[in-house]
Order: C-alpha cells, then sequence, then structure tokens
C-alpha cells in the first residue's frame, strides 16, 4: 500500500531501513520462546494449580499398605513410593516446593542485587567500593560450600534454603546490575534527566532502573534453572527441604537407595528437574538474543 | 572506450521482519577510468547500499538485480570465490570508520602485509617493506615506527590513512569511499581528501566517493551523482550541476549548507517533511510531498532519470530553470514537520 | 554595567589517566583555562575539533562534572562548588540539547513524559497542567502532540527525536541553551529544518544559545559571536563577520580552508599550506603555544612563551604572537591565485616550504624568514 504524500509531509512516516516491527507480536514469532513459554506454563500449572483444582491424593501420610504400586495402578497414574504416597503428587507438590525457591531466591536476586549493584554504579566512589567488596567476600566461596554451610547452620528448611541460596545469587545479580548500570548511566538521557532537575532517588527508580531490567530478568531466567539444580543439590544432602516434604531433590535422594530395583524414584523427578531447567535456559537465551539487538 | 564500470537498472531489495524494502531502484550510471564520481544523497538514499553492491558486501538477506559490469566481468550473481578476484584488487573500498575497520589487536603492519599477500605471493620482508611504501605513499609519518603500533596508539586521520593503504594494497582500478571523511576533523578531512585526490591522479584510479556533502563533492569530483529514495535523480558533471542544477531536491540540498557568506542568524531555505519510507513503496516521484514545485503529475508518474540536455540527466517533470516562469520560492523561515 | 547572563572565568577540567592498577599516569588537560561570557539573547558559538575540549567545557559549565578550577556564574550565581538542590535551583536556567537525538531520551518512556520530566522534578503545576505545557511545548517545535505525546523514542525519525529535546529543555524557560553538536547527526535537510527552528525559538524567546560545533559555516552562520578552541584553549574569539573576513589566528584561518565550498569553481588552498601534522596529545601539550608543533607560522617564542588574549580589534580577541594580518591574507590570495583553482598533485606535497622560497606560505611576512622552531617539525600534512 503506497504511502500518501500527505502523510509523509506531516511527518507521520519514520525513516527507517529495516523497520523492526512493533510490540510484542515478535515474542511470540520466536520459535525458542514460544516453546519455553510453552513448557513453563506447562510445568508450573501442573505444580501450583493442578493440585489445587484437580484431585491430587495428598502427598505425604500415605499408607503402608499402598507402598510401591507400579505405574498406572488405579487411582495413583505414577505409582507410589514405598511408604505408600502418591507419586505423581509427590512430583507435583516437590515441584512446587523446588521452584518455590527458586523463584524467591532470584525475586530477592533482581530486588536486592539490583538495587545494590544499581547503586554502587550509579553513586559510585567509596560506596561503590564497599558494597562491591563486601560482595566479592561472598562469591570468593564456592557456592555450594557456601550454601552448605548456612544451610547447616539455620537448619533444613524451606525458607532457610531460600535464604542460604540468596547468599550467593544476591551478589551474582548486584555484579549484573551495577555493569549494566554503568553502561546506562554514560548515555545523554541520564545527563538530560539531571539538567532537568530529577534527583538522584528519581533518576534510579524511573530511567537506570527500567533500563536494567531486561537484562536483570534474562539473568534470572537463567539463573532460576542453576537455582533449581542447587535446591536440588541441597535437598539431595538433607539441608534443603526436609522429608517427609517432597522436593525433587529429596526425592531423587530417597529414590537413590532403591535405584536398581525401581528406577522411576530417581528418573521421575531427574526428568523434571531437567524439564524444568531446559525450560527456563531456552527463554533465557531467547530473551536475552531478543533483547540484546 | 568503453566504461570502467557500468551500472544497470540497479534493484536492491531487502527482506526485513516480513517487509520488503526496496533500498535501490533502478540506479544506472558509468564511471570511465581515472574519472572521480561522487554519489550524493541523505540516509535511506542507497547510496551506500549501492556501492557495497559493487563490492559483493551485501548481506544475505539482500536480492539483487540488474547488471553491474566492471571492466569486462559481470558482478551481479558473481560467487563468492570469483570474488575474492576483484575485491580489493579489482575494486577497493575505505569506510567510514577507522576504528571499526581496524582490528585493535594487531599491529598496523601485518594488517596491510596481510592484504598485500593475499594479492601478490611476496615474502615476509619484501611485503612488509611494500607496506612501508605505501604508509609512506598515504603520507603517514614515521611509517617505520607506526608500522609496530597499534590502532589505539593512531589518531583518527593516521587511521584512515592505514585504511587507505590497505585498500591500495591489491593495486585497485577504482577506489570506493564510502563516507570516508565524514568521521574526521574538517581539516583532517580536507587533508585525506586531498591525499585521495593526488593519489587517484597518480595511480591513475578511478573513484567512486559517496557523501552526504555536496560541497565536498563539488570540491573533489567530476561527475556527480544524486540520489534520493532509492534512485538517482540527477547526474552531470560536477560543472554542470552546480552551474545549471534542474532538480529541486538538488537545490534544496545545496541551499541547505550553511555558507560562510550567509549573514548571522540567517534562516536555511529548509524543506519540510522527510524521505518516504521505502518499504512502503511510493506512487509517482518520491520527493513529490516535499517538492515546492509538485504538480498533478508528479503524483502519478515516477519520471526516470534521462539525458535531457548532452552530459546532463535530471527525472523530473517540472525542472527548475526551463519552464521560463519565476521559480517558487523554497520554504524559508518556518521549520515544517521534520 | 549589567552582568552578562553567564560569566565562566579561568575554567580548568582535568582527568587523571589511570594506568591497568589504578595508578595515576598522567592528567588528560581537556579545558586549560578558558574565560568567555554571553549576554542575554545573544549567541556564542563555539568551534573546534576533537580534542579541542568543547564538549568537555560544555559539561563543565553545566557541573558534570563540575570543573577542577575556575568559575561559572549563571545569572550573578557562582554554579562551581554548589551541590544537589542548590544547583539544580541555580542551573534551572541553563539546558542542553545532545548530539544524539535518540541517546538523549529514555527509550522506556513516551514523548509527553519526556518533554514533562523537567516541570514534574521542579513540582510545577498539576497533573492536567503540565500536560497541557507538554502538548504547547510539543507544538511550538512543529510536533502535532495528537500524533506525538505517546510515542516512544523508537517511533520517532532523528529529526523528531531532537525536536522532542528541544521541546524538553524548554519546558522551565531557560534564559540559555547549549546547543551540543545538536544537528551533526541529522541529514542535512532534516538538520536545516531544526536549525531554523532554533533560530525562530531564539528570535521569539529570546533565548541565549551556546552552540557547539566542529563545523565553522554553521557555527558562523547561527552566531553572533564566534569563539574557536583548540587543545584545551581558546585562541580566538570575536564577531562573527569578522572572524570569518579577518581571522587572526592561523588555527581559524585553517579551519576556514578547510571547509567544503559548494562550487567547483571556487579556489581552494591547499590545507597542507595552512596547518600541519597532527594533533598532538592532551595529556602532554606543547609548551608555550599549543598550536605551535601544526602552525606555519610558528617562531622559537612560541615554545617558550604562552601567548596571552590580546584584543587586537574591538571585540576581537586572539592568542598569537604572531596573529594572520591583511597583508598575509593578500599574498595568500595571490598564491592560490597563481596555483589556478584546484591545486595539481604536485603542489599539494611541495608546497608549503616555508623559508626556502617559492610561493609564501601564511608565516613569512613576518619579520622576514621565520625559523622553523625546535621541537616542532614541519610534517606534511
Amino acid at each position: 500500500m503506497a504511502v500518501q504524500p500527505a502523510e509523509i509531509a506531516a511527518g507521520t512516516v519514520p525513516v527507517e531501513l529495516t523497520a523492526p516491527a512493533a510490540g510484542g507480536g515478535r515474542l511470540l514469532r520466536s520459535g525458542g520462546l514460544a516453546l519455553s513459554l510453552a513448557l513453563l506454563v506447562v510445568i508450573f500449572g501442573a505444580c501450583f494449580i493442578w493440585p489445587l483444582v484437580g484431585s491430587v491424593p495428598r502427598p505425604t501420610g500415605g499408607s503402608v499398605l499402598n507402598a510401591n504400586l507400579s505405574i498406572g495402578a488405579p487411582g495413583h497414574l505414577l505409582g507410589t513410593d514405598p511408604v505408600g504416597n502418591d507419586e505423581l503428587s509427590r512430583l507435583l507438590y516437590g515441584g512446587r516446593a523446588s521452584l518455590e525457591v527458586a523463584l524467591a531466591v532470584n525475586a530477592l536476586g533482581i530486588v536486592l542485587g539490583g538495587l545494590l549493584g544499581a547503586l554502587a554504579a550509579y553513586v559510585g566512589g567509596v560506596l561503590d567500593a564497599v558494597i562491591m567488596r563486601f560482595l566479592d567476600m561472598l562469591i570468593a566461596f564456592p557456592s555450594l560450600v557456601l550454601a552448605l554451610a548456612i544451610a547447616e547452620g539455620l537448619g533444613p528448611g524451606e525458607v532457610h534454603t531460600i535464604w542460604a541460596l540468596a547468599f550467593f545469587s544476591v551478589p551474582a545479580f548486584a555484579r549484573v546490575a551495577r555493569a549494566e548500570t554503568l553502561k546506562v548511566r554514560e548515555r545523554p538521557f541520564v545527563a538530560a534527566a539531571q539538567l532537568a532537575g530529577s534527583r538522584r532517588w528519581r533518576i534510579l527508580g524511573a530511567h537506570i532502573a527500567p533500563n536494567i531490567l531486561p537484562q536483570l530478568i534474562t539473568f534470572a531466567f537463567l539463573g532460576m534453572g542453576i537455582t533449581v539444580v542447587l535446591e536440588g543439590a541441597l535437598s539431595f544432602l538433607g539441608l534443603g527441604i526436609p522429608a517427609p516434604a517432597p522436593s525433587w531433590g529429596n526425592m531423587i535422594a530417597q529414590g537413590q537407595s532403591v535405584l536398581s530395583a525401581q528406577p522411576r524414584f530417581v528418573l521421575l523427578p531427574s526428568a523434571a528437574l531437567c524439564l524444568a531447567v531446559i525450560a527456563f535456559n531456552m527463554l533465557g537465551d531467547a530473551l536475552r538474543a531478543r533483547w540484546a539487538g | 572506450m568503453s566504461a570502467l564500470l557500468t551500472v544497470r537498472e540497479l534493484r536492491i531489495d531487502f527482506l526485513a521482519a516480513a517487509r520488503v524494502v526496496r533500498a535501490v531502484d533502478g540506479l544506472s550510471y558509468e564511471l570511465q577510468a581515472g574519472r572521480t564520481l561522487a554519489v550524493v544523497g541523505e540516509s535511506g538514499s542507497g547510496k551506500t547500499v549501492s556501492a557495497r553492491a559493487v563490492m559483493g558486501l551485501l548481506p544475505s538477506s539482500a536480492r539483487v538485480s540488474g547488471s553491474i559490469r566492471f571492466e569486462d566481468t559481470e558482478l551481479v550473481g558473481l560467487p563468492e570465490e570469483r570474488w575474492r578476484r576483484y575485491r580489493g584488487a579489482g575494486i577497493a573500498m575505505v569506510f567510514q570508520d577507522p576504528a571499526r575497520s581496524l582490528n585493535p589487536t594487531l599491529r598496523i603492519g601485518p594488517q596491510i602485509t596481510e592484504v598485500i599477500r593475499l594479492h601478490e605471493r611476496l615474502p615476509r620482508a619484501e611485503a612488509a617493506q611494500r607496506a612501508i611504501e605505501l604508509m609512506e605513499m598515504v603520507r603517514l609519518p614515521a611509517a617505520r615506527e607506526r608500522f609496530q603500533q597499534y590502532p589505539h596508539q593512531l589518531s583518527g586521520g593516521m587511521r584512515q590513512r592505514v585504511m587507505i593503504a590497505i585498500a591500495l594494497a591489491g593495486r585497485p582500478r577504482l577506489l570506493i569511499a564510502d563516507e570516508a571523511t565524514t568521521a574526521l576533523d574538517v581539516t583532517t578531512q580536507a587533508q585525506i581528501m586531498e591525499l585521495l585526490r593526488d593519489l587517484q591522479r597518480e595511480l591513475g584510479m578511478a573513484m567512486i566517493m559517496i557523501s552526504h556533502d555536496l560541497g565536498l563533492a563539488a570540491g573533489f569530483s567530476d561527475e556527480v551523482l544524486v540520489m534520493y529514495a532509492g534512485r538517482g535523480v540527477e547526474r552531470a558533471s560536477t560543472q554542470t550541476l552546480f552551474s545549471r542544477l534542474r532538480m529541486p531536491y538538488t537545490r534544496a540540498l545545496l541551499e541547505a549548507i550553511p555558507r560562510l557568506e550567509n549573514p548571522p542568524h540567517a534562516r536555511l531555505a529548509a524543506v519540510p517533511g522527510q524521505p518516504p519510507d521505502l518499504a512502503a513503496g511510493f506512487r509517482g516521484c518520491p520527493f513529490a510531498a516535499r517538492c515546492p514545485r509538485a504538480q498533478g503529475d508528479c503524483w502519478e508518474n515516477t519520471p526516470e532519470l534521462i539525458e535531457h540536455e548532452p552530459g546532463h540527466r535530471w527525472a523530473c517533470w517540472h525542472p527548475l530553470g526551463l519552464e521560463g516562469s519565476a521559480e517558487p520560492e523554497l520554504l524559508a523561515g518556518r521549520g515544517q514537520r521534520a | 554595567m549589567s552582568e552578562p547572563l553567564l560569566q565562566v572565568s579561568d575554567l580548568v577540567q582535568e582527568f587523571a589517566v589511570r594506568a591497568r592498577g589504578g595508578t595515576r599516569v598522567g592528567v588528560v588537560h581537556a579545558v586549560s583555562g578558558v574565560s568567555f561570557q554571553l549576554e542575554a539573547g545573544e549567541t556564542l558559538g563555539l568551534v573546534g575539533e576533537t580534542g579541542s575540549g568543547k564538549s568537555t567545557l560544555a559539561r563543565a559549565v553545566m557541573q558534570a562534572p563540575p570543573p577542577r578550577a575556575g568559575s561559572v556564574r549563571l545569572r550573578g550565581i557562582e554554579l562551581v562548588g554548589l551541590k544537589h538542590r542548590r544547583l539544580l535551583q541555580a542551573r534551572r536556567q541553563m539546558q542542553m540539547i545532545f548530539q544524539d537525538p535518540f541517546g538523549s531520551l529514555d527509550p522506556k518512556w513516551r514523548v509527553a513524559r519526556i518533554v514533562e520530566e523537567p516541570l514534574v522534578a521542579f513540582g510545577i503545576d498539576t497533573r492536567q497542567g503540565r500536560r497541557r505545557r507538554a502538548a504547547t511545548l510539543l507544538e511550538r517545535v512543529g510536533l502535532d502532540p495528537g500524533r506525538f505525546a505517546d510515542r516512544r523514542p523508537r517511533e520517532l525519525s532523528g529529526g523528531q527525536a531532537q525536536r522532542v529535546a528541544i521541546a524538553r529543555a524548554l519546558a522551565l524557560d531557560p534564559a540559555l541553551i547549549i546547543c551540543d553538536e545538536a544537528v551533526a547527526s541529522l541529514d542535512v535537510l532534516i538538520r536545516a529544518q531544526v536549525l531554523n527552528l532554533l533560530e525562530e525559538l531564539r528570535a521569539e524567546l529570546g533565548l541565549a544559545y551556546l552552540f557547539i560545533s566542529h563545523d565553522l559555516a554553521l557555527v558562523k552562520q547561527v552566531s553572533d559571536r564566534v569563539a574557536v578552541m583548540y587543545l584545551g584553549k581558546l585562541v580566538e574569539i570575536g564577531p562573527a563577520e569578522k572572524l570569518y573576513r579577518r581571522p587572526l589566528h592561523p588555527y581559524t584561518v585553517a579551519l576556514l580552508a578547510s571547509i567544503p565550498k559548494p562550487d567547483p569553481t571556487a579556489r581552494r588552498v591547499p590545507v597542507a599550506r595552512t596547518i600541519r601534522g597532527e594533533q598532538p596529545s592532551p595529556i602532554d601539550p606543547p609548551s608555550g603555544c599549543r598550536f605551535r608543533t601544526r602552525c606555519p607560522r610558528a617562531q622559537e617564542v612560541c615554545a617558550l612563551r604562552e601567548p596571552p588574549l590580546r584584543e587586537l580589534d574591538s571585540a576581537h580577541v586572539v592568542a598569537c604572537h604572531f596573529p594572520v594580518e591583511d597583508r598575509d591574507r593578500e599574498l595568500e590570495a595571490t598564491a592560490a591565485d597563481e596555483l589556478g583553482g584546484r591545486a595539481p598533485a604536485a603542489s599539494a606535497s611541495g608546497a608549503g616550504e616555508s623559508a626556502a622560497g617559492g610561493a609564501p606560505v601564511l608565516g613569512n611576512s613576518v619579520g622576514g624568514r621565520g625559523k622553523a622552531v625546535a621541537g616542532g617539525e614541519l610534517r606534511r600534512g
């Protein structure tokens, strides 16, 4: 369709040789993005919503009489575990626990880490040095060892696991936020905002934050995968979510002893873990590719 | 005598996010050996894209049709392996931003010798010697020392001289300077333009200089081709173009240049609007929306670049200076919507 | 006599150069003692090439970052040393338009919000009031608020984005706008539109401009007075017309000679005759006159003593031991005629030999044959 001359004169048509299509339409056009989103919707839906609306038996308090039923047994789609709990239910509730931890850890990362990193970069000087050296100390520990130590100190439990893992996610996010803020800070619109009279906090909140958020979110998705695995490791070692409450990690631990006889107790949570990590990574990569350009 | 480079009906489309952008729409021109053609236009005019086509440097999303004949070879559709014979050797290019075109992690010397040895089988020592000769030819002071230096140790003007030396390494018959001085300071720009002109004469090269600056074209070219929205809209020898320009767009470009002779706070004769969206296509003359002389037929029929007078081609239904009546004033004063 | 709108005195700006480990290994002397003043409603053009310090000067005037030394008085109020709130208030009358039209707009914000930002920051008016003001401002710069208020910067063209930046700059009714290469990134025809807009606003609102550019022809056209900077120093200031017709500093002459003239028959002086070699580093600027290493007129004293700014003609000030005189201009014109329009290949390399003879270069009317300055090699461009 030809552009009407009047529109050109009126300035409606901006000059772009390769004009990008507007807005969210592009989000779904990318295959990897769509697939990973779909996968995550399924996983989250299964773990968070299904137990609430569907008739999923409880994951704990099963009767030994029902122990070790095989897949496809009536009322137990994926069978039961050695103490009689429904395996499917354990998988879903376990997923919920693992994912909650991952979400909380990364949310803390974005908020706390993002704030610290952006502040350090924007204010600079002594504050920057102090914040970054403190965070460097935390990063210097091998993450798993640190998490173990904290978990050991605090004792097992979902909330404690979150704190333990946050100790290294916050510095990681802070570094990303700092690097991005350093870049954004140099752009003329920040100087223009200062000239316009906007104060420091306003600039941080209204200019810096929206412009570093995409990178932080991308980082968070990639971090979700890592966190889920770490939670799994902690729980596997008995320091994360304590039995009998299921999590994918402690399910793998418990299934370990009967691995050769009944591999499904390890395979099912492992497969779920795998799927979730793949989906998070795909989404993180797709977002990074989309937002990097 | 046949021309060194002949371009006929060149059309270049880009596929971008499900839209087709026609960047070049039926461009034709010839260039004789040893002559300089200035291709002048603003962004989106297609000047850079058409030059890249001559070097075979278009991205894979480009669809090229038409003909580009260099000496006796057809370049459109040339397979990549055969391009190597021409790129750097027959045709060389100097780009706008020397900072991006030089490898910051390599010393200057190897970057030049690498190109030399691509085109000639020379042992290292001889290639180095030739590189230093080239550096002296482009008037790079202290060439031997510079040979060992890294790009960041050189100023913008010096880096551009290195780029020119690299371009000349393969002894090209045609040199394309794509906004080669736009990123440089004005005094450096003048020096580099003078250097290019002198080199061209010494080496008998033809040159295509791409620029948005008509002033630069006036001083350094034999012939000028003005492009707008992917089309050639006026072409003539430099003398003719400036003394008898016909296309209102050319006049708009000329009048938009600040002159030292203008009194302070003079208003520039400014044309309203912007270049058309190349993806949308247009009917009639692409400049009609902004042209103060536009009339009925300008919206309907697209004018072709035709040689109306010997040596002077233009694409306009109502060119300047031919219809006797006084020309309407370009809109001086009120800056219209950009 | 009333105080000028902007008074800059002995401004110094320096940056530390640090090696890998963080140790200071040198200092970039970006601005070394610059003074000038700007009256209300006046346009002062500031010309210089890369490394001249002109943009650094603009930022130092804005106090972003504050200068190392010197004074900046806006409407009589000293800005240097003010912090936070006091600085914001005192600086309100001064705004800036940047070179990159898109870089100066937050890509996540919409146009209306961008233009309203200064109003919000200073708590002016109500929400509706601000909206209305923003709409008026957009109209004033030639953008229909109905169509542009809700756009994001990526939906604008370069010219439109720069107009938004201008609208924002007008929001607080400034007295002075600093234009830092404000049109350099725009296409030729759009550039003319935006320049005309700036001129209209000037006439209508009585704005003063500090117009910074590397393009001398452009600067000359928009300015009442022009200042020329080289390597951190001001080398010449004067009324625009005078500077053009009778430039006093050899660097100004070189700049004028380098301007491309859109006339194929125009007489062109080869640049090599006006300026030599490469720009020295601002970390280690030449002693005495900083231009001496590139000046065709340089002599011994130029390395020993820095030339002070002297008023040679009314309001026309230059810092040079051997300013260009009318005689030099005539000689140069004759020489250019002899070379005949476009200089043939040989002359660009052969001309410019100073003392030995041949066509005189700008230097030689000064007291006989000048000697080349020790330490300042005459290199060919």
